[in-house]
């Protein structure tokens, strides 16, 4: 099943983007150089100020909740996690510029969007990381008078490092493959994030085989990500 | 004195972020007239609400409400055999099969949806009902294989030998101890895959299309057609399911299935 409907498909997309008119040929990727070459920095641009960003706002508060916990503010921060990544689309795009697209369609209100839908899954994960460090640490630095703010820095953060960059590996590579956002904010002209891209040309211009290419591009990054996922996964 | 007051700027903090922009779902949905450069809404209504309860979005809701159940039946079919084989034999390839059920978790999935829309038009599955049960089984099948074995995995097989000794089949031993054991995960895992089939967007779209409709993509359409009220409705009306397994999980679960919802 799971052959039919997902391997299969990525064989097919692969072998497609080698093809051009029935023969093996680098043609498509030449496209790809030569139209999205701007659209993969972007991507890989907003991906990262968004993964930045959603660390940047949860890692604090989530030391805070770490070392004083406060159950209304863990509550909300979850809240994301079950809002449907359309409707986070809709949502920021009517927040940000309640009428014609403003902020919404620019680099910064699409990883706005793309951080406020990921920090519920940031907190749940550095939450749980934070809590496996053990209590003693944070007592011994509390007792020489560290502040919240230096336990988070000097304690929690370094010995929860390696699930950190773990959670930060998911996010990114979920970011990069992020399209209902986008698509929800409606961004008209100048660049776009990838899946917008492959969808385009998928959808409007029924070109599978330059699709496929951008697709492919695609999950190098993603692989060049999850690599480091599945290694630690595994381990 | 200075806590209290931390914890009740920390809270209006989060509220704002997290709060706001659903709020302004919710005053979208009610604006009746909306115009630049006014900074609220000139009139207030129902009309909207009217309108989207009263019919339009009826079809799709019936339809992504029969495909989410259709789903939801295949894939527990399909992960409690499976998630049981993973959790107590091995057998070689084991790990293989794990990682092949991680996957579509790291891969971006647009560029396969394509390219099983493109498989799906030979087979005359694109913008059928049965095509997009397929797609959503894909992702559905992630959630149920590792939810099934991970609840598996946590069933003692000491029990199951006990039924043996007693004279049970090997059949007999697993409907009567461990399936019952594992219904509270199994519960948890169909609720999972119902509301990810719910709330799936990209792939209904791209193999629905143009005629299996369900609620995520008639909103998309109501979103470029500029009609943010209706959007906004039906936005404010996707959020129902996931509220109430907020509140439910909150109560009863474990909150390693929280992280699976990160993909929803």
């Amino acid at each position: 099943m799971l052959a039919a409907v997902f391997v299969w498909p990525v064989a097919t997309s692969v072998t497609a983007s080698f093809t051009r008119e029935g023969a093996f040929s680098l043609a498509n990727y030449e496209t790809v150089w030569r139209l999205y070459t701007r659209d993969v920095v972007y991507t890989l641009g907003v991906a990262t100020a968004a993964t930045l960003l959603t660390f940047a706002a949860t890692v604090p508060v989530c030391g805070w909740l770490r070392v004083r916990a406060f159950g209304p503010v863990e509550f909300l921060l979850k809240v994301p996690l079950f809002v449907p990544f359309v409707v986070v689309g809709h949502a920021l795009r009517v927040f940000l510029s309640p009428y014609a697209p403003g902020l919404s369609a620019s680099w910064g209100g699409l990883a706005l969007a793309l951080a406020w839908k990921h920090a519920g899954l940031a907190a749940l994960l550095l939450l749980g990381a934070f809590r496996g460090v053990d209590e003693h640490y944070l007592e011994a630095a509390r007792n020489v008078g560290a502040s919240t703010a230096r336990l988070t820095r000097d304690i929690l953060l370094p010995m929860a490092a390696p699930a950190v960059g773990v959670s930060a590996v998911l996010i990114f590579s979920s970011m990069l493959a992020s399209f209902s956002i986008p698509l929800m904010m409606s961004r008209g002209s100048g660049p776009q994030m990838l899946m917008i891209d492959v969808y385009y040309r998928f959808g409007q211009h029924g070109d599978f085989a330059t699709a496929s290419a951008l697709g492919v591009v695609a999950y190098l990054m993603a692989l060049g990500a999850a690599f480091v996922y599945l290694r630690r996964l595994t381990a | 004195m200075k806590a209290l007051v931390l914890r009740a700027a920390a809270l209006a903090a989060a509220a704002f972020v997290i709060v706001g922009p659903l709020t302004s779902l919710a005053v979208w949905s009610l604006a009746e007239r909306w115009t630049y450069p006014s900074p609220w809404p000139q009139r207030f209504g129902l009309r909207y609400w009217a309108r989207v309860l009263g019919g339009d979005f009826l079809e799709p809701l019936r339809t992504g409400l029969g495909i989410a159940v259709l789903v939801t039946v295949l894939a527990l079919l399909l992960a409690i055999p499976l998630g049981y084989a993973l959790a107590r034999l091995r057998f070689p390839g084991r790990t293989l099969v794990l990682l092949l059920f991680l996957l579509p978790q790291a891969f971006p999935q647009l560029p396969v949806f394509a390219s099983a829309t493109r498989e799906f038009y030979r087979f005359g599955l694109a913008g059928t009902v049965s095509g997009v049960v397929l797609v959503h089984l894909v992702g559905a099948l992630v959630f149920a294989v590792w939810t099934m074995t991970a609840v598996f995995r946590s069933i003692a097989p000491e029990l199951e030998e006990a039924a043996h000794d007693l004279g049970a089949s090997t059949t007999r031993a697993f409907a009567s101890v461990s399936l019952p054991l594992a219904l509270p995960g199994i519960v948890a895992s169909a609720v999972l895959v119902f509301l990810y089939s719910l709330d799936e967007f990209t792939g209904t779209l791209l193999v629905g299309a143009p005629f299996v409709s369900t609620l995520p993509v008639y909103m998309y359409t109501a979103s470029v057609g500029y009609e943010l009220q209706i959007a906004s409705v039906t936005a404010l009306v996707l959020m129902v399911p996931g509220a109430v397994l907020l509140l439910l999980l909150e109560r009863f679960l474990k909150s390693e299935y929280l992280v699976l919802l990160g993909r929803l």
